[in-house]
């Protein structure tokens, strides 16, 4: 089992949970991961397909071949929107 | 012989690197954050300072309050990495970055950039660059409070 941590509009689209549980059966990869989010959660799977959701692993922005270990830090991260926009 | 008359009063305060870069639920004053840069070093001789705060208006639509959510942890680390590479890349002395989470009321300060340089133009250009970088690479999240409901904003101009 591998979690994951959610933020902004994909907490929202996950039904405010902070955080989900998925277990990785095929492939231990990011882009095997994502199969699964896509999955459980079309609308959140349809955001990270057009790229404008991002997974990061261990606080870096990840590659969807990278391996994920367990212990790893990983995260769903929607479009930033820091400071005041405009300003 | 006590802490306290050890140090003096009128001694500039050396703050560790961590208050230099801080995401902090409370609002700041601007003229501590000043004197906290000026207390770096001497050598400074410009200062820019940008300061973001919470309009009423997105967009044509009125907004009663913003809610800023961050990831604990790689926010920071991404506004580390933002205030390294301005005080390598600029040739400036100093660099502050501060941005509040949380329910944040209208007229409300949000995020502050002091840059801290010898001459002024050093100070102008990182501190642009440094409020647009935040922009794009440092995972904070706005939630606006609009008569019509709740929307995470997504852009970033």
């Amino acid at each position: 089992m591998v979690t994951v941590r959610l933020f902004g509009m994909t907490k929202m689209l996950a039904g405010n949970q902070g955080t989900l549980s998925l277990a990785l059966h095929d492939g231990k990869r990011v882009k095997d991961l994502v199969a699964v989010i896509e999955a459980a959660y079309p609308k959140i799977g349809e955001l990270l397909q057009k790229k404008k959701v991002l997974v990061s692993v261990n606080q870096d922005i990840a590659h969807e071949d990278l391996e994920v270990r367990d212990g790893d830090e990983i995260a769903l991260l929607p479009p930033f929107a820091g400071g005041s926009d405009g300003c | 012989m006590s802490l306290e008359q050890v140090t003096k009063p009128d001694q500039p305060v050396i703050d560790d690197e961590a208050m230099l870069v801080r995401v902090q639920r409370e609002d700041f004053s601007i003229d501590e954050e000043l004197r906290r840069v000026r207390a770096r070093s001497k050598r400074i001789g410009g200062i820019a300072i940008f300061l973001g705060t919470a309009r009423d208006r997105s967009k044509g639509k009125d907004v009663d309050g913003i809610t800023f959510e961050h990831y604990e942890g790689m926010a920071q680390k991404k506004l580390r990495e933002i205030r390294e590479r301005a005080l390598n890349d600029f040739g400036i002395i100093e660099l502050l970055i501060l941005h509040r989470y949380g329910e944040i009321g209208i007229g409300d300060n949000i995020v502050l950039i002091i840059a801290g340089a010898e001459h002024r133009a050093e100070a102008f250009q990182a501190c642009k660059w440094a409020i647009d970088e935040l922009k794009q690479i440092t995972p904070i999240w706005k939630l606006e409070h609009t008569p019509d409901g709740e929307v995470w904003v997504e852009e970033h101009p």
